[in-house]
């Protein structure tokens, strides 16, 4: 039994070990570097070679279909006036902390359900099904659900004697419609992942709060939030990036509009390099934003120190 | 570790080697006489399939492979098969994207073929040929369909309405009060009491049916099946010449006053508001619900508009403007040829073969959109009558002379990202029709 | 004390849960039918979309737009699900709004289970080789190379593709599995993190115990580490699985060809096809049913798999 609950401990006899083991850092290089090597390989290939190709053209002027000119820090200039960039990044900022907020209570929320109230293997997959579609798919069928006039959502508000809400149309709602589609098609999958986390949880640590006649509100502040810090950081990070990232919902719905009111920064990076074919501009775009996220996910890891968690 | 490093800095640079020095041909059998053709239309692949089994029979040794790709989906894929160097050796072109790719040197400019082969443009409709010149003054391709507005109406709507049908062909317009053709709009519109626009204590908070439909498609600058057969029908034009313009009039006192009046039929409660068109529904589908009475409408929506199950449809052609004519955009599709194609001569036999009358006579068999040839167009409006559709209402126009070019200029997709978001501002009520005086000043400025 | 005997992996400590049995239980029961709501009320929220696909798959796309308040089928009939598998002719295809396009399902399929497949083992293993260099071995600029690979995440991917699309194609690989599968098959950020994370909690004091019996690093990965993280393993490969299955964009440019062509790029045909034309709307939810249905007999085989195998390394 004792071995059966040591590999569910996380970082219990870390630190001492690590300690021990600093300087021997050299020693783990060549196996580190075997290890690394598939992956190392793909992340040049496939990420890191475009990245850096990216980097280039962003100085350049280049349209696509003829060879990029040189042209400095120009694109840079422009970047910093553009009223439409600007735009763009608070619309993309109020998609994620709507996106984001919403999803990650929801998440946890239906993780914990999950986790104290039922094994079902059923209901994990229930949960999941939105993330099985095709991000385009579940806008369409979003898109028509909600429609003003036709919609089975405004039917429904109707039925109950409120007035039909055009959730895609008004400048007030695009926005914040969109950020909740995209909450439904991942909140199983956030949740999942937490869940996973959850589960790491050692049992013995719920026995023992039982024990104490803790209840369920407070085990989940005192035990579960603190424990799972390690997974909420990674799926937090992740969330948040691949939130930065909204394009396909945009892009069948609203298309930026109405207005620009959902003129999202990858919408708008897309239509400078695929539509106005401003590749080099785009690439400029691409590396501000770069910038922001990268400062955003290293703020996030060390404001929520992603390594440690409190079972100490 | 240093056979690590040596490793790992290879593994770095492989990429880069593997870009520079692989540039080999990788088209493969492609140069076997097969020729790749593309189109975004999926209803008319069976047609051109059928026009390619002629063309490989006339061919012996030529082999013509159609793929078909979504309109989002075409337009990647065909910028990055020419930013790889691999773009099909034929395919459909829009107005939209030629003079783009035209300018960076991807397709062949089809001049000298045209002549050799003795083509005369003359046959096609007035400037439908003209816009497939680009700026440098060469031809781009050869009109192979065309496309007008009209006015789709729900023939039981207007019945209930008392409306006679007939009437719809005598329509005037004027942006001040609208003419009959607002005094129709206004009838048609009923509230959740039945009470129509045009009868006292209309409700317009809570209408059933409105008169006419707005558009989800943001119309830009252009408006096409949206607002601008009403503003070209006072005498105003988009640029200073078109094709290839380089002044663009949107401060027109009589382009903002049609902008206004159009505005002016939400505020009515008329018209659907912005955001409601915008919410998920296209207008056709909004029509097919029995939401609208009328809906202006490119003739490439004929199938959906008449598609609807127990909505029976007619046709009218755009009303009579306060210029004493009636106006729609005129606008087309051609073929293009892949400047990177490896059978430059098999390529235009091939577009040769896509614009002569056998094989755009099969393509009007299918009756799904006009062609530009006069002989063609003739079969595609009986296989229309075939099904039902009387399609004069669209070709009206075309008799009458009526006609304008879609704006061909530079510049095309930047002007789309000002205009859009502007006509939206003042559609949703968010400016004044005016305000375009300034959206016209940042889309001239682009020509400076 | 129920509160132990609701926790999956609570049973162990359930025979001597009665002794300790506390006088909470109205609360704790009033709390849990409350929780029970709110979890049914998400899976409804969840399910009712699928129903609304589900109903448009059955409908007769010309009668939609008109039976649009209903939460029946417009005009019930399979013929959607008969396009998408190609068994309606052109005319009844075009009768009922649809495109004409049909598609070859089962070629399709096999490409789509083929490529995910081997996508998802690459991309596991050699992701889960790298976090655990990350993670749990000690070497000199660690920190700034798994910045670098974290940084990957934000690379937009139309910034990747035109890039890799140039070099598949210099690599003479178009339309091949090969270039569907490349550029996901050794890594992806998100995995390398995923199981980096979870490596760092694991506990040192196996590792270390069979390091003094002279294991080395590989047969420590494989022997202690893998199977120790049964878990978080097998949630990233139904992650990736369900990731690659839907990819579109990628093996769109990649993958034209019919042989090699995967599910998703055959139902894209379903979408748009004219400027402002409407969409096969039926179709396109009967052919993106179909195409979770696999998925979804995954989740149903895999699911237990996961509940498995927890409980096998709590008890081990």
């Amino acid at each position: 039994m004792s071995v059966a609950v040591a590999p569910q401990q996380p970082s219990a006899t870390e630190r001492p070990a690590a300690r021990l083991r600093a300087g021997r850092s050299r020693q783990d290089l060549v196996p580190a570097l075997l290890f690394l090597l598939p992956a190392a390989f793909g992340f040049v290939t496939f990420y890191a070679w475009p990245a850096l190709r990216t980097f280039y053209l962003s100085f350049t002027d280049y349209s696509l279909l003829a060879p990029p000119e040189w042209v400095g820090v120009q694109n840079y200039a422009e970047v910093l006036g553009d009223r439409r960039f600007w735009k763009s990044l608070t619309v993309t900022l109020e998609y994620v902390v709507i996106n984001i907020g919403v999803q990650t209570v929801v998440a946890l929320a239906l993780a914990v359900l999950m986790h104290r109230l039922t094994k079902s293997t059923l209901i994990r997959g229930v949960l999941l099904l939105p993330y099985l579609v095709a991000n385009v798919v579940v806008a369409l069928v979003w898109y028509t659900m909600l429609d003003a006039q036709l919609g089975i959502v405004n039917s429904g508000l109707e039925l109950v004697g409120l007035d039909p809400v055009a959730f895609f149309g008004e400048t007030s709602t695009a926005i914040p419609t969109i950020a909740l589609v995209n909450v439904w098609r991942h909140m199983g999958y956030t949740a999942l992942l937490i869940f996973a986390g959850l589960q790491s949880i050692p049992s013995s640590v719920y026995e023992a709060a039982a024990i104490d006649g803790a209840s369920e509100w407070r085990i989940f502040w005192r035990i579960t939030m603190p424990l799972l810090r390690p997974v909420l950081v990674l799926v937090l990070v992740l969330t948040v990036i691949g939130s930065f990232q909204i394009f396909d919902t945009v892009a069948v719905t609203t298309k930026g509009g109405p207005i620009d009111s959902t003129r999202v920064i990858y919408y708008y990076i897309y239509e400078k390099a695929f539509q106005q074919f401003d590749f080099g501009y785009a690439a400029a775009l691409c590396v501000v934003l770069f910038v922001i996220l990268a400062g955003v996910a290293l703020a996030q890891v060390k404001i929520l120190r992603a390594g440690d968690s409190d079972l100490d | 570790m240093k056979k690590t490093l040596r490793l790992a800095a290879a593994a770095a640079l492989l990429p880069l080697a593997v870009g520079a020095c692989g540039s080999g041909d990788a088209r493969s059998g492609q140069a076997d006489g097969e020729l790749t053709y593309w189109l975004w239309d999926s209803n008319q692949v069976p047609a051109y399939q059928a026009c390619a089994t002629a063309f490989e029979a006339e061919n012996p040794g030529t082999k013509i492979k159609i793929e078909q790709f979504g309109w989002a989906d075409y337009w990647n894929k065909i910028t990055t098969g020419l930013v790889a160097g691999n773009a099909p050796d034929v395919f459909v072109n829009h107005l939209n994207y030629y003079p783009t790719f035209a300018a960076k040197n991807q397709i062949l400019p089809i001049d000298e073929q045209v002549e050799e082969a003795g083509i005369s443009t003359d046959v096609y409709p007035e400037g439908l040929a003209d816009v497939w010149v680009s700026q440098d003054g060469k031809r781009y391709g050869l009109p192979k369909d065309f496309d007008t507005i009209g006015i789709f109406y729900n023939k039981d709507l207007l019945a209930e309405a008392g409306v006679d049908e007939s009437t719809l062909a005598d329509l005037t317009w004027n942006p001040e009060d609208g003419g009959t053709y607002e005094d129709l709009i206004a009838h048609l519109t009923v509230d959740a009491n039945g009470v129509r626009g045009d009868e006292p204590g209309f409700d317009k908070s809570k209408v059933e049916v409105y008169g006419l439909g707005l558009d989800e498609n943001n119309g830009a600058g252009v408006g096409q099946q949206i607002w601008s057969m009403y503003a070209l029908s006072t005498g105003w034009q988009f640029t200073d010449e078109n094709p290839w313009g380089s002044e663009f009039q949107y401060d027109d006192p009589r382009f903002q006053a049609t902008i206004a009046w159009f505005k002016g039929l939400i505020d009515k409660g008329y018209m659907p508001d912005l955001a409601t068109s915008r919410a998920g529904v296209s207008v056709n589908d909004a029509f097919g619900a029995g939401k609208y009475a009328l809906s202006t409408n490119g003739s490439w929506m004929i199938g959906s508009y008449f598609g609807y199950d127990g909505v029976d449809v007619g046709v009218a052609p755009v009303p009579v403007g306060p210029s004493g004519e009636r106006a729609t955009i005129f606008n087309g599709v051609a073929d293009s040829i892949y400047a990177g194609t490896d059978d430059k001569e098999g390529a235009w036999k091939w577009v040769e073969h896509l614009a002569s009358a056998d094989c755009q006579k099969k393509v009007a068999e299918a009756a799904v959109v006009f062609p530009s040839l006069p002989e063609a167009l003739e079969v595609a409006e009986e296989e229309f009558a075939a099904k039902g559709v009387d399609v004069s209402a669209f070709t009206l126009p075309i008799e009458e002379g009526a006609t304008h070019l879609y704006p061909i200029t530079d510049h095309a997709p930047e002007i789309a990202a000002i205009m859009g978001p502007a006509m939206d501002a003042v559609l949703a009520g968010e400016a004044d029709a005016s305000s375009l005086t300034e959206a016209n000043e940042q889309v001239n400025a682009l020509f400076q | 004390m129920t509160l132990v005997q609701e926790n999956p992996t609570g049973r162990l400590a359930a025979p001597s849960a009665p002794a300790q049995r506390k006088p909470r239980r109205r609360g704790i029961r009033w709390q849990r039918a409350l929780a029970w709501v709110a979890l049914a009320a998400l899976v409804l929220l969840t399910l009712f979309p699928f129903y609304w696909m589900l109903r448009i798959s059955l409908s007769d796309n010309r009668a939609l737009a008109a039976g649009a308040g209903s939460l029946l089928p417009a005009d019930l009939t399979f013929g959607a699900f008969r396009r998408v598998l190609g068994l309606a002719t052109l005319e009844e295809a075009r009768a009922q709004g649809g495109s004409g396009a049909s598609i070859d399902f089962w070629r399709y399929l096999w490409n789509s289970v083929l490529t995910s497949s081997v996508i998802t083992v690459g991309q596991v293993l050699f992701s889960a080789m790298a976090a655990y260099a990350f993670a749990r071995l000690r070497w000199p600029g660690r920190e700034a190379v798994f910045f670098a690979f974290l940084t990957a995440l934000m690379i937009p991917p139309i910034f990747t593709a035109l890039p890799n699309f140039v070099l598949m194609q210099r690599l003479g690989l178009l339309n091949t599995y090969a270039a569907i599968i490349l550029p996901f098959f050794f890594m992806t950020p998100f995995a390398v993190f995923f199981l980096r994370q979870f490596f760092l909690g694991l506990s040192r004091e196996i590792e270390e115990a069979a390091k003094i019996d002279g294991a080395g690093h590989v047969r420590i990965f494989f022997r202690i580490i893998l199977p120790m993280s049964a878990a978080p393993l097998s949630t990233l490969a139904l992650l990736v699985y369900i990731t690659s299955w839907n990819e579109y964009f990628w093996p769109l440019l990649v993958g034209q060809e019919e042989d090699v062509r995967v599910l998703t790029v055959a139902l894209g045909i379903f979408r748009s096809q004219t400027p402002q034309g409407s969409p096969d709307w039926a179709g396109l939810m009967a052919a993106t049913l179909l195409a979770a249905l696999p998925m979804i007999a995954l989740f149903a085989a895999f699911g237990r798999r996961i509940v498995d195998s927890i409980q096998f390394s709590g008890l081990k």
